[in-house]
């Protein structure tokens, strides 16, 4: 292979390196793009029977507008999210009844791939982990009005912080307008390869159902955990 | 009657929803223009205007001219030029809304999904593109949302759209990235990135082989995705590069199965790497860990299991 062709890959460098640096994403990004064209020999331009950089970049961006229409839900959710749509939904969350912390987390975890699979964006870590999860965590783990200690609080700390991305990350492709099923749909069909959304979410349901299993084992060995913790706590001498 | 159709086609198109939404894009571009809390009120507006104008005219004007707009809309960017105003959020009247509306506040956001899948199911049903109806439901979904969200609140409508346009400025210019990432992907494909990668990969691994392609598929994904911090940067590199040219051709592999467990298997890079710092390092602070890495060491058994069995999953579904 001739070694001009490695300057192709120039744009993947940049890419990495941009992101890497935390550089404005969207610069980069299109930065890569017009280093790669220009590294290959394309016009700025249409040109000569050339297709451009520049109207391959309109073409391609304007083709993936789908991936951008969930702009059209804003107005009603953020209405929704003044008149207290996280509010009421905390109010559901309390609802749940689970002994342990690491119930809790399992419960989490279903609670995010259900709000995924409706496609809806409603969860965080600021919104709901720390308020309310977090704490309802911690509850479940003190013992007659003993607080578990700290060893024990920075695990389940960890634990439900990690609900929220297993149950966000696997659970939103259950939805067929969700940002990462449109992205992999606009993408294949660039490539010449037109996929169904539907055919996409089907094949990500053994994905969702052995996150669940993976998390559900992770998080009944953290309720292991805690017990063995708070045993140790409690008759410190027997231990060692 | 074909007239009558054109006009149902027309309504029921795409590019129906695309300038809906961009109307939608030049209110919020208005209202931003107006909010002088916003220190670069002038420039942001332009940003989401010339977004709209995209939205609304994509498939009308050149694609030249697109092109230039988005270079517009990044250059904006770039500068730092593209602000939110200062956002109204208050607890206090909102837990009171929300003790007065209770689970009625669900029923705009659950109108969305509703009318996504009724759409996307009537065009199973009548044979059409499901696919389609989906996008179109989420649309239309949109609309149905707003008015539901009226009723319901009984706000007035500019309300509506104010709330609308302080959620997509918090949000930000980043909801533009997937659709610049897919046009890096049309420029890589154009100029024979995938190829290039692909050759390299098959000096090193027999091209026969699917178990070591499919293993090779899934390092890369994670990798890219624990460097670049974001599994849909990787995604369009290792679709062009490997999946596509080694994988799916090839071996006439199934491609919306290989790609879609592709993309996931790049969650798995996202679970171990302090660069996706929203998901790791931001929570871990929020949560007043002791340890900024603690979410991640609590991950990465979870993400070193599931990433093996994308690897098994894709290599059986694949044979």
């Amino acid at each position: 292979m001739p070694l001009s062709e490695f300057f192709k890959l120039s744009g993947i460098a940049i890419v990495i390196v941009g992101l890497a640096f935390r550089l404005r994403p969207t610069l980069v990004v299109v930065a890569a793009a017009l280093v790669t064209g220009l590294a290959s020999g394309l016009p700025l331009f249409s040109a000569a029977g050339k297709t451009g950089i520049v109207d391959m970049l309109g073409k391609g961006f304007a083709d993936n507008r789908l991936m951008t229409l969930f702009i059209i839900t804003l107005p009603a959710i953020g209405l929704a999210e003044r008149y207290g749509l996280q509010q009421q939904s905390a109010v559901w969350i309390r609802r749940i009844h689970a002994a342990t912390a690491g119930r809790l987390s399992a419960l989490y975890q279903v609670f995010r791939v259900v709000v995924g699979a409706l496609g809806l964006r409603l969860g965080g870590h600021a919104s709901f982990v720390r308020p309310l999860i977090l704490p309802m965590a911690i509850g479940a783990t003190e013992t007659d009005g003993v607080k578990p200690a700290e060893e024990t609080i920075e695990k389940i700390k960890a634990a439900t912080a990690a609900s929220e991305n297993y149950g966000n990350f696997y659970g939103q492709n259950l939805a067929p307008v969700q940002a990462g099923i449109l992205l992999v749909y606009g993408v294949m069909r660039g490539l010449g390869y037109p996929v169904g959304l539907w055919d996409l979410v089907k094949y990500t349901v053994p994905v969702v159902a052995i996150s669940l299993v993976l998390g559900f084992i992770q998080f009944a060995l953290l309720d292991r955990g805690i017990r063995r913790d708070s045993k140790r706590a409690k008759c410190p001498k027997v231990t060692e | 009657m074909p007239e009558g159709d054109g006009v149902i086609d027309a309504l029921f198109s795409l590019e129906t929803i695309y300038v809906l939404t961009g109307i939608v894009l030049l209110i919020f571009s208005f209202l931003t223009f107006r909010d002088r809390t916003n220190p670069h009120r002038l420039s942001s507006a332009v940003f989401w205007m010339v977004l709209g104008c995209i939205f609304g005219l994509g498939a009308v004007i050149p694609n030249w001219l697109t092109g230039i707009l988005v270079l517009v809309l990044v250059v904006l960017d770039g500068a730092g030029r593209v602000e939110r105003g200062r956002s109204y959020a208050d607890l206090v009247i909102q837990g009171r809304h929300a003790l007065r509306l209770r689970n009625r506040i669900f029923a705009p956001v659950l109108t969305i999904p509703l009318v996504t899948f009724a759409f996307a199911i009537g065009y199973r049903v009548v044979g059409a593109d499901a696919s389609r109806g989906a996008l179109l439901g989420l649309g239309f979904g949109g609309i149905a949302a707003m008015l539901v969200a009226l009723k319901v609140t009984q706000a007035t409508t500019r309300e509506l759209m104010h709330a609308g346009n302080q959620l997509n400025e918090t949000m930000g210019t980043v909801n533009i990235l997937p659709q610049l990432l897919a046009a890096l992907g049309v420029i890589f494909t154009a100029a024979g990135v995938g190829n290039v990668i692909a050759n390299v990969i098959q000096q090193v691994l027999p091209a026969n082989n699917l178990f070591l392609l499919i293993l090779a598929n899934c390092i890369g994904m994670t990798l890219f995705t624990v460097v670049m911090g974001n599994s849909f940067a990787a995604f369009p590199v290792i679709a062009t590069g490997v999946l596509v040219p080694l994988i799916i051709r090839p071996f006439g592999v199934h491609p919306a199965m290989a790609a879609i467990i592709t993309l996931t298997a790049g969650s798995s890079g996202t679970l171990m790497t302090p660069m996706a710092a929203n998901f790791n390092i931001v929570p871990a602070a929020l949560l007043d860990l002791r340890d900024r890495y603690g979410v991640i060491k609590f991950q990465l058994p979870f993400a070193v299991a599931i990433w093996s069995f994308h690897v098994v999953l894709l290599w059986l579904l694949a044979r």
